[in-house]
């Protein structure tokens, strides 16, 4: 009877997931051979045919692949760079590492981009502004809205996710590798490239690979830094198809996108193929194994000045700046005068702003519900694919695993062409449905693992013990997952609140979100009401978090 | 080779206490024989060995391989690991994941420069010798772990150095492989006539595999010797209980006669094997279980007779471990596995002079 129920449950989840992430495949599939929204059906090749016969088109291929390759190689470097300092150097204040593995998580994407923005426009920058009245140029120095300028700052929000999947596999290095290396004649350069980085080799490409796929996705910094420089990338194309012109063009907006999916959906699986096989470089790992710490000598405070500067950049800065920007009444450098003419004319403006308000109560629903209705689904699905285990829950995890490479805007293109045919359409719960749909994986992923750690052993000795089914459950299963249920809960709800590049598609006015909201103001050019709106968006982002924390601690199994 | 090992120090801070791994340590060890250091983790062997090879920097002190100094703190010397020309195994073989055997093999070699032609024979050489011929082309991912502990050993003597250093290579194989490996082990090595340095803390490892063994404690080599004489005649208390199971008796020295030493315990008086102590010196009187001669009652008339009762039997197959009661001191025994005693028997035994072992602190 439990294994009847069991693969009931299981083939419901196989319906669920399948309406969540396959519909709007399947829709942005016939979307892109349709010939409107309203023609649902026709069929016809004249999307494609426009899309990829028009030269601008190849221009923005262009544009996206450097994009898109450099801000992954830069996050890629500078993360195995930190993660060396932190795994194989004596360099002071390790915890920084930590911090900046977790915090640029709480700061919206949008956010960072118009903060660095704000710093080095080529207008009135304030960095810039500071620059040209120390040195007295005539121009600024540094132009953010660039592919250059865009490289970096993505670079910057892609570091975490690399360092992430870099620092782990850092950490379990077996050093006599290196040391039998220098045994064996090898000198310190040698070893670096003939055995240290080889042997990371699939997890340095793993990070790149999925940092090439966040990039792809990436709409952020391409609308913000990008699109007032004319630079277009994939994400920004599609989204000019559907907002400017005459009429949407949600067909041609469709052909695009699918080659931005099909391009994506194949990087995620070499990225799975590439951690399923990373697993053949464990190694034995000798006993009372005590790493060996590089002794930094003179570069070590430089090189903790360095990573400083870093967390500074990640972390502070935007908040700084923000923070500046929502007081002065106009972009102004630092001084007296700047100090003295701050007021609070922004944030009353923001607070007596309709649309502003509805869109904080918005995306306080989406995430709230969202993410606790994501979890509950993610706690389901990761029964399945864990304890259940058969055909069905591999099933399953594929399907969950593929809209890992959803990028919020194509799906929300697909999405798009399927609410537009029901009630749904323009209402919240299209907003909300297609959160869950494209993040579930990283509500599963803590799901699974927490899952994983309860070995069936824990239950089996509970019931031995003499307790019931429900006992097991409240005494043993719950206290175990519940650090899974908060890591995940955490991760949704954030990806939730600062979600942008689905929401730009799906939110129509009334139903706007705060990222977009925000998104307005930046292409308004209302700097200090976006910054005022930012301010409060951080803030209930970091709330959230500790919050989450706190009752998650509360729950937590007994520990010293 | 020898390896001239000068007043070495090193010392590490940790929590506000001061470790000594290496407390001064003075050593000669001899060419083209396999030295053991034998000691209990932490004793510091595998910081002596790692300062040989110069993973390790010591605080104070000189080390020598053969002609050339390669470190020392007065003449502000350090070769570098790769510049002093030595073999080492270490004890997860740290084989690279990313190459295949020969790869792995090749590449001392390969930093020599050596023509790639020389290169392919010598590894094949060297392969087949360890008994790895063909095994060339298989990752090295794919290889068993004793498999994987040749390639290490392969590796280490590919380039043909004069020492060759073992950090407890055989700790990850199961019990029956370490034993295959270790007698193996010490044929390779008395063939190829070379100074083999070994770190372990299995004493029969140690036993069985050495020509001669240092026994090391907090940082200090405690005695030197060979096997036989570690593990007959020590001179410490301490290296008599490491190396094997000891009943240890406080001993004081009442006579020498006869080539033999008196000595007066709690359970009345011992004729031991002569050692040169002054009268009234506090020793320690060490008897090993296999050294109990259990005897038919009545019939002795030997030295060092003891009567006690039966306590516990365990029967391992090869013997029955034992315990007999003598007042209050519990003497472990070995004991025939066919005997027809039993628990609660009354027992006599006695012990020869000659395995009656003093021994200091």
């Amino acid at each position: 009877m439990v294994k009847n129920r069991q693969s009931k449950l299981t083939y419901l989840l196989i319906v669920i997931l399948a309406l969540l992430t396959l519909s709007p495949v399947v829709m942005l599939v016939i979307g892109s051979f349709s010939k409107g929204l309203n023609t649902f059906g026709d069929f016809t090749l004249a999307k494609y045919i426009s899309v990829y016969t028009d030269p601008s088109f190849y221009a923005v291929l262009g544009n996206t692949l450097i994009f898109v390759l450099f801000s992954a190689l830069f996050s890629t470097i500078l993360a195995l760079f930190l993660a060396y300092l932190n795994n194989r150097t004596n360099i002071p204040g390790k915890f920084m590492f930590k911090v900046i593995s977790v915090v640029p998580m709480m700061i919206p994407h949008v956010l960072f981009a118009v903060s660095w923005a704000l710093l080095l426009n080529p207008s009135n920058g304030i960095l810039n502004l500071l620059l040209m009245n120390i040195f007295r140029l005539e121009n600024a120095p540094f132009n953010i809205y660039s592919i250059r300028g865009m490289i970096m700052v993505e670079g910057l929000l892609d570091l975490p996710i690399a360092y992430l999947i870099i620092a782990p596999a850092m950490a379990s290095f077996d050093i006599s590798l290196e040391e039998s290396s220098r045994v064996f004649g090898a000198g310190n350069m040698k070893t670096l490239f003939r055995i240290t980085l080889p042997v990371l080799r699939p997890a340095i490409l793993a990070a790149f690979i999925l940092c090439v796929v966040r990039c792809l996705a990436s709409f952020a910094v391409p609308s913000v830094l990008g699109m007032p420089g004319r630079t277009y990338v994939l994400a920004t194309y599609i989204y000019r198809t559907v907002t400017t012109g005459f009429i949407a063009d949600y067909g041609k907006a469709a052909a695009v996108g699918m080659s931005i999916l099909i391009l994506s959906i194949s990087l995620i699986y070499v990225y799975r193929y590439m951690t399923r096989s990373s697993e053949k470089y464990v190694t034995v790992s000798s006993r009372g194994f005590k790493p060996v710490v590089i002794e930094l000598k003179k570069a070590r405070i430089p090189l903790f000045v360095i990573l400083l500067i870093f967390s500074f950049i990640l972390i502070m800065l935007p908040i700084l700046v923000l923070l500046y920007t929502s007081f002065v009444p106009y972009s102004m450098v630092p001084s007296v005068k700047a100090f003295t003419s701050m007021n609070l004319d922004h944030w009353k403006n923001v607070l007596n702003d309709p649309v502003s308000l509805s869109s904080l109560k918005n995306s306080l629903f989406l995430c709230i519900v969202g993410a606790s209705l994501g979890t509950l689904l993610s706690i389901f699905i990761s029964y399945v694919i864990v304890k259940v285990k058969n055909k069905a829950s591999g099933i399953l995890e594929s399907l969950s695993f593929l809209s890992f490479s959803f990028p919020g805007i194509v799906i929300g293109i697909g999405f798009m062409w399927f609410f537009v045919r029901t009630p749904l359409y323009a209402t919240i719960w299209a907003l909300l449905i297609g959160y869950i749909a494209t993040y579930l994986p990283y509500g599963i992923r803590p799901m699974t693992s927490a899952f994983i750690q309860i070995h069936s052993h824990l239950e089996e000795s509970s019931t031995v013990c003499g307790a019931s089914f429900l006992t097991t459950i409240r005494r043993i299963v719950i206290p175990l997952l519940i650090p899974g249920i908060v890591s995940g809960w955490i991760l949704m709800a954030t990806m939730f609140f600062r979600e942008l590049s689905l929401s730009v598609v799906l939110s129509r006015p009334g139903t706007e979100t705060m990222a977009v909201q925000i998104l307005k103001f930046s292409n308004d050019g209302l700097w200090g009401r976006l910054s005022a709106l930012g301010i409060i968006m951080i803030g209930i982002s970091v709330l959230l978090v500790i919050t989450a924390n706190l009752v998650g601690n509360h729950f937590k199994p007994e520990t010293n | 080779m020898e390896i001239h090992i000068r007043g070495l120090k090193k010392y590490y801070y940790s929590e506000g206490r001061t470790i000594k791994a290496l407390d001064d340590v003075n050593l000669t060890i001899p060419a083209n024989k396999i030295f053991t250091l034998l000691g209990p983790s932490g004793c510091g062997k595998t910081t002596l060995l790692r300062s040989i090879v110069g993973l390790e920097t010591p605080d104070e002190g000189e080390i020598k391989i053969g002609d050339t100094v390669v470190w020392s703190s007065e003449k502000n010397i350090y070769v570098p690991t790769e510049k002093r020309g030595l073999g080492m195994v270490f004890q997860t073989y740290a084989i690279w994941p990313h190459m295949n055997v020969f790869n792995n093999v090749a590449y001392p070699l390969q930093n020599q420069g050596m023509p790639k032609a020389e290169i392919e024979e010598r590894v094949r050489e060297t392969l087949r010798f360890v008994q790895l011929e063909g095994f060339e082309k298989r990752p090295a991912t794919k290889l068993s772990g004793g498999q994987q502990q040749r390639v290490a050993l392969a590796r280490a003597l590919v380039a043909q150095p004069k020492v060759i250093l073992f950090d407890e290579p055989l700790s990850n194989l199961d019990a029956k492989l370490r034993e295959e490996t270790r007698k193996e082990l010490r044929s390779f090595l008395t063939e190829l006539e070379i100074t083999a340095v070994y770190v372990t803390h299995d004493r029969i490892e140690a036993l069985a595999l050495s020509d001669t063994i240092g026994v090391m404690r907090s940082g200090k080599i405690v005695e030197i010797g060979a096997p036989k004489k570690i593990y007959f005649n020590a001179e410490h208390q301490f290296v008599a209980d490491f190396i094997g199971r000891s009943n240890l008796i406080p001993a004081k020295v009442k006579q020498q006669k006869d080539s033999f030493t008196v000595v007066q315990t709690s359970l009345g008086e011992f004729v031991c094997k002569e050692r040169d102590y002054p009268l009234d010196s506090d020793l320690t009187l060490c008897i090993r279980p296999e050294f109990i001669d259990l005897a038919e009652e009545g019939a002795l008339d030997q030295k060092n007779t003891l009567s006690g009762v039966m306590e516990t039997m365990v029967f391992v197959g090869d013997v029955y471990e034992s315990e007999i009661r003598v007042g209050d001191v519990l003497f472990m025994a070995k004991v025939d596995p066919e005997t027809t005693l039993e628990v609660g028997d009354p027992v006599t035994f006695s012990v020869k002079p000659e395995h009656c072992l003093l021994v200091s602190e």
